[in-house]
């Protein structure tokens, strides 16, 4: 992109480093832009799939086959009444969707999408996407205290110490991947999968990769480990006082979180951008088979919520204290032993 | 726990199958009806909206003998007759409160000449309690728009014949 813009740009401006800010303004337009759409239309593609699912059809009404059902449902929002709780501690109750859907989005920043196509490509890669995720929780903790109602203090109750167990099983099940790729930055990480059975790390840390599924879930608070929003039980958790675009908000941002924790197993486990290399399929661009991986995972997501009912808290702790965090400790010495034997 | 209901646990057997289960559901065919764009049509017999009939003449069949008035389980119907010049009885108003009506039919099966009827028409819902009280006039009209013609008649041989057919024949 930078050489396509030295030949059309005065070369005053072309050898400036306003040329490089100008292109990244343009990729992180061109990224946040791709997330907010996948946002939105998720909430669409997950009504019409789980619709199905369970034998109904699902928004039909908006435009043909309810295709436009999102534009809708965001405008209803956008125009909806912004109620405030009289009791709510206001300033946080206005910071928190903020901090979720920024905490969401600044993420997107380390992923590439293919290898020239990346915003910020910084070593600790994996760190900072970790960081990142455990930042959004502050959102939905603040959230379900400021809001003062009981219902969301439960919710946010919940979500801090579901975050905080399965923050460890998720670091834990990638240190298999960055002990094999010798790295944490995400470029690295697929091209170290090259020479991998299959050109992925799906093979070699299975353990791994369910273990960072099940944790991404429990992350991204999806059912079957949606007890900080659990309807049935909490109304809906954390956000049950928010409205209009607040809300709005905290859906974006959980979609979002959705999208990328699908990013980040399709770049670590799956090979990223990177194909199968024979005859038609080497012509397909690198960033439609990352798109295929991440859609094929999201479709994952919303069958998994489809199919299971929700965990019991004590069996979602169990879960991931007994079970997550044992079998990534035992998968990190076992690549270790592994590689060391191999290298030696 | 045997080995067998150890390997299911350690493999997902069950969420497995669940998985399946659900997925080809996917490939299936929706049971949703589109309501206002599909109409399932009713079943023959149906209990709709109420009607009252008129005979191949034109003229209402309803006498005024108040028995669907009297048998009516939430006593929505009422009737109000009164004596001519030459000494024939007028059913001078008529009238059912559908909104209390529970659509038992009692009021059908009552009636000896299969004057007031159930018809299959259920699509009635309005925005006032006084769109939804019909007096006679609307009750008339309700067996043109929903009953005329052989409809009626089928409807009349297979639903409310009155139980004694030879009742109201007797002059």
């Amino acid at each position: 992109m930078t050489e396509f813009f030295k030949t059309i740009l005065p070369p005053v401006i072309a050898n400036s480093p306003i040329l490089d800010i100008l292109v990244i303004i343009i990729k992180v337009f061109i990224v946040v832009n791709f997330a907010m759409i996948n946002g939105m239309y998720l909430s669409y593609v997950e009504r019409k799939v789980i619709g199905h699912m369970q034998v109904r059809l699902g928004p039909m009404r908006t435009g043909p086959h309810g295709i436009l059902q999102p534009i809708a449902d965001g405008i209803k929002l956008f125009f909806k009444e912004d109620i405030i709780p009289a009791n709510a501690d206001k300033p946080i109750f206005f910071i928190a969707p903020v901090i979720s859907l920024t905490a969401a989005l600044a993420t997107l920043a380390v992923i590439p999408f293919w290898e020239d196509f990346i915003i910020a490509d910084i070593n600790i890669g994996i760190l900072y996407i970790l960081a990142l995720s455990s930042l959004g929780a502050y959102g939905i903790i603040l959230a379900g205290w400021a809001s003062n109602s009981k219902y969301s203090f439960l919710g946010g109750l919940r979500s801090s110490a579901q975050v905080l167990s399965y923050e460890i099983a998720m670091g834990l099940s990638l240190v298999g991947v960055m002990l094999l790729a010798g790295s944490a930055n995400l470029l690295d990480i697929v091209k170290a999968q090259e020479n991998m059975p299959f050109g992925m790390y799906l093979f070699v840390q299975p353990i791994g990769f369910f273990v960072f599924f099940m944790a991404a879930l429990a992350e991204t608070n999806r059912a079957p480990f949606d007890l900080p929003e659990a309807e049935s039980e909490l109304v809906a958790g954390y956000f049950v006082e928010y409205s209009g675009m607040r809300f709005a908000l905290f859906y974006a941002a959980e979609y979002i979180g959705m999208v990328l924790m699908s990013f980040l197993a399709a770049i670590c486990f799956l090979g990223g951008w990177k194909g199968p290399d024979f005859w038609f399929f080497s012509k397909v661009p690198p960033v439609i088979w990352l798109l295929i991986k991440v859609y094929a995972f999201i479709f994952f997501y919303l069958w998994i919520r489809a199919t299971l009912p929700r965990y019991r808290y004590d069996q979602l702790m169990g879960l991931g204290w007994k079970l997550f965090i044992p079998l990534t400790l035992a998968n990190i010495l076992i690549t270790g032993l592994v590689k060391l034997l191999i290298e030696t | 726990m045997t080995p067998k209901e150890l390997i299911n646990k350690v493999l997902f057997i069950d969420i497995i199958k669940g998985l399946a289960l659900t997925l080809s559901r996917l490939f299936s065919h929706a049971v949703t009806r589109q309501y206002p764009k599909v109409k399932r049509p009713p079943f023959p017999g149906f209990r709709g909206l109420h009607a009252l009939a008129k005979d191949e003449e034109g003229r209402m069949k309803c006498v005024g003998c108040c028995l669907c008035a009297a048998y009516c389980p939430s006593q929505c119907i009422y009737i109000h007759t009164r004596e001519s010049e030459n000494n024939k009885k007028i059913v001078e108003r008529y009238e059912i409160e559908v909104l209390r009506c529970l659509y038992c039919a009692l009021c059908v099966e009552a009636c000896p000449y299969a004057a007031v009827v159930l018809t299959d028409h259920y699509e009635y819902s309005d925005y006032s309690r006084d769109a939804l009280y019909f007096n006679k006039e609307r009750l008339l009209e309700n067996w043109d728009k929903y009953m005329a013609g052989p409809k009626g008649k089928e409807y009349f041989e297979k639903f409310w014949q009155p139980k004694s057919k030879d009742f109201g024949k007797v002059k």
